[in-house]
């Protein structure tokens, strides 16, 4: 077990890859045997996720060393600097990895049974997989060039999936407008580690922390790296593509693709705090990240609610939500250089705005799995087509209620943990903020109640007789994240204790993280 | 306590919540207990009533997405006419969204940096 902790780093990331190419060879032989492949792949990717945490919970980072003598070698002998490629887990990474380990489980099952009468499964799959191998190599590595790999792997294969159901034409435009935006976006950031690399010699990141001057190209490559991360994120008025590329892929890539702009925050997070941690100009960044936060929040709702295709108006409140989390952590990095306002609200901000990235994790990836299992067996994602589906689909009526009053922040569920967390600390920093977030919280309930209506309510529709609930793999890909959703809203402390206070404050103090790896150097 | 969070300004237990919840749950079962028990499911008594007019068939009487908020729209007439007209579905406008944003976010971090 000790070998297993020590060498999970990296197995997270290598197996499912293997998984992913052992896929189409299995497929063509048995379709059951691959869906089982596929499935003890992710489930015992997930195993490891959760033992690594526990183990980085007690024992602190983890430093792997690719083709060293030993993982924990970082620094080889005679060199003074990092020159192997190292990966590098601590309370942050690791927090986005469960998020990765369940979100990503939840639709694999969920797929299995959402896209069983579609041509090429084998290569969805091997997609699938490779999007899980992606995501988790950018929040596990420690250097900046895999980073920009992983993030390739991720956008390749995620544009690839949603364009994966080629029978309608807007699936085509969605991929398409994904790819590009996910270029240039990884242009942006390449040529933002190239600004970094020309200067310092090296592309690990704990080693760039320690030595980085803030020269005006670092101030040019902070700007390319935030607002290339910021786009992939769907951060307004970066947003356009966003509703175009997740309302036409498979739900379950849906929620792929939310985990995706996850990673993509954590890599501006890793950026902002561990690589320019001890340099940045933390109030003017942080009122830059706040203020496009607001912006994302409000317009993001105020656009979903004018909606009535329900897999966009579900990709407009994902955009919204994703704002909270840049407000939380914006406040506390605008206050990260002042230790006393810090600990009076800035470290709250920022557990609130991360607790919300696994509240969100957990609702919005439901909540587009309830809009796929609509659209299953109606046809259409047009909600005005809509109407009494309550009466056939129970379960997905109630997981999607519970989606719902979880977005809006209803309490006891877990989206209200969060959202409390941070109107409580950022209303001392500005109360604009809470204000904005209350009248953003109200908004959502009064659209996803109206879509509700739509949908769910009213009497059964002639066109709807022959509708029936979903197949069982796509109500357990739902149940699983309703029941994350449960444990979350009863023992919200044990979360925040657990997950939440380790990642925020791995992100306030960058120093653990960098002294890991360049700990031996004089 | 792994069911109290501490939000630094006051506190939040989802079980209080709960336990209130189930009893006004319990209140409603017991008014609804009390009810009419000479309903009877199947008569005329269970069908709609609509002054005495023909009540449309079920497709024609659902109030569909396009009608709900029309007043919060027409209020907000001008603001989606502004919030819409980025939204052009053009790949091109996207980008050029980009490139504005991040010579602008580029351009204050250079200027506070002078400043600093």
């Amino acid at each position: 077990m000790a070998a297993l902790i020590t060498h999970s780093p990296i197995l997270i990331i290598v197996i499912p890859l293997l998984a992913a190419f052992l896929t189409p060879l299995i497929g063509m032989t048995s379709r059951k045997a691959r869906n089982v492949l596929v499935v003890v792949s992710l489930v015992f990717v997930a195993f490891l996720v959760f033992a690594l945490a526990r183990d980085i919970s007690i024992n602190g980072i983890h430093v792997y060393t690719l083709g060293a003598t030993s993982p924990d070698l970082s620094i080889p002998t005679g060199f003074m600097v990092p020159v192997r490629i190292i990966l590098e887990v601590d309370g942050m990474s690791v927090f986005f990895g469960i998020i990765w380990a369940i979100v990503s489980l939840a639709a694999a099952i969920y797929s299995l049974s959402h896209i069983a009468s579609e041509t090429g499964q084998n290569r969805f799959f091997t997609l699938l997989l490779l999007m899980v191998t992606g995501g988790f190599g950018m929040m596990f590595t420690g250097d900046l060039f895999n980073l920009f790999v992983f993030l390739e792997i991720a956008s390749i294969a995620g544009a690839a999936l949603i364009a994966f159901r080629t029978k309608f034409a807007d699936t085509q435009e969605g991929g398409f407008k994904y790819i590009v935006v996910s270029a240039i976006a990884s242009l942006m950031v390449l040529f933002a580690i190239g600004l970094l690399y020309a200067q310092y010699n090296s592309l690990n990141i704990a080693y760039l922390a320690q030595v980085i001057q803030y020269t005006t190209l670092d101030k040019i490559a902070l700007g390319l790296f935030l607002i290339a991360f910021a786009m992939k994120t769907g951060m307004v008025p970066l947003h356009l593509w966003f509703p175009d590329a997740y309302s036409v892929a498979p739900a379950s890539i849906t929620g792929m693709l939310v985990i995706t702009s996850h990673a993509c925050m954590y890599a501006a997070f890793r950026i902002c705090f561990t690589l320019y941690g001890g340099v940045i100009n933390a109030p003017v960044v942080g009122w830059i990240i706040i203020i496009f936060g607001l912006l994302t929040m409000f317009v993001g709702v105020t656009m979903a609610v004018f909606q009535k295709d329900v897999m966009r108006f579900m990709s407009y409140h994902a955009i919204s939500q994703l704002g909270y989390m840049w407000v939380g952590v914006g406040v506390g990095l605008a206050v990260l250089g002042n230790p006393g306002l810090l600990a009076t609200y800035g470290r709250d901000a920022m557990s609130g705005g991360i607790f919300h990235i696994l509240n969100h994790a957990l609702y919005k990836p439901l909540l587009f799995f309830t809009g796929g299992a609509l659209f299953h067996y109606t046809g259409t994602r047009d909600l005005t087509k809509m109407g009494g589906l309550a009466h056939k689909m129970k379960w997905t009526t109630i997981l999607y209620i519970i989606g719902t009053l979880s977005i809006s922040g209803i309490p006891p569920l877990n989206g209200f943990s969060s959202k409390i967390l941070i109107y409580e600390s950022v209303y001392q920093f500005n109360p604009i903020l809470t204000i904005t977030g209350i009248i953003v919280s109200i908004l959502t309930l009064a659209s996803f109640t109206k879509a509700f209506h739509s949908a769910f309510m009213g009497a059964e529709l002639p066109e709807y007789k022959e509708v029936k609930e979903v197949p069982r793999s796509m109500i357990i890909g739902m149940v699983i994240l309703a029941a994350g959703i449960v444990f979350v809203t009863l023992f919200p402390s044990l979360i925040v204790d657990w997950i939440i206070h380790p990642a925020a404050d791995a992100l306030i103090d960058p120093g653990p993280y960098i002294s890991a790896v360049t700990g031996a150097i004089p | 306590m792994t069911f109290i969070l501490g939000s630094g300004y006051a506190f939040w237990n989802p079980l209080i919540w709960i336990i209130v919840f189930m009893l006004v749950m319990v209140l409603v079962y017991f008014f609804r207990r009390r009810g009419q028990k000479a309903y009877k499911k199947g008569t005329d008594q269970a069908r709609i009533f609509l002054c005495g007019e023909e009540v449309p068939e079920a497709g024609e009487r659902h109030i569909r997405v396009g009608n709900i908020y029309w007043g919060f729209f027409e209020t907000l007439k001008e603001y989606y006419n502004l919030i819409l007209r980025p939204h052009t579905g053009v790949i091109n406008d996207y980008i050029l969204w980009f490139v504005a944003v991040t010579a602008i976010s580029v351009l204050i971090l250079l200027i506070a940096g002078l400043a600093k």
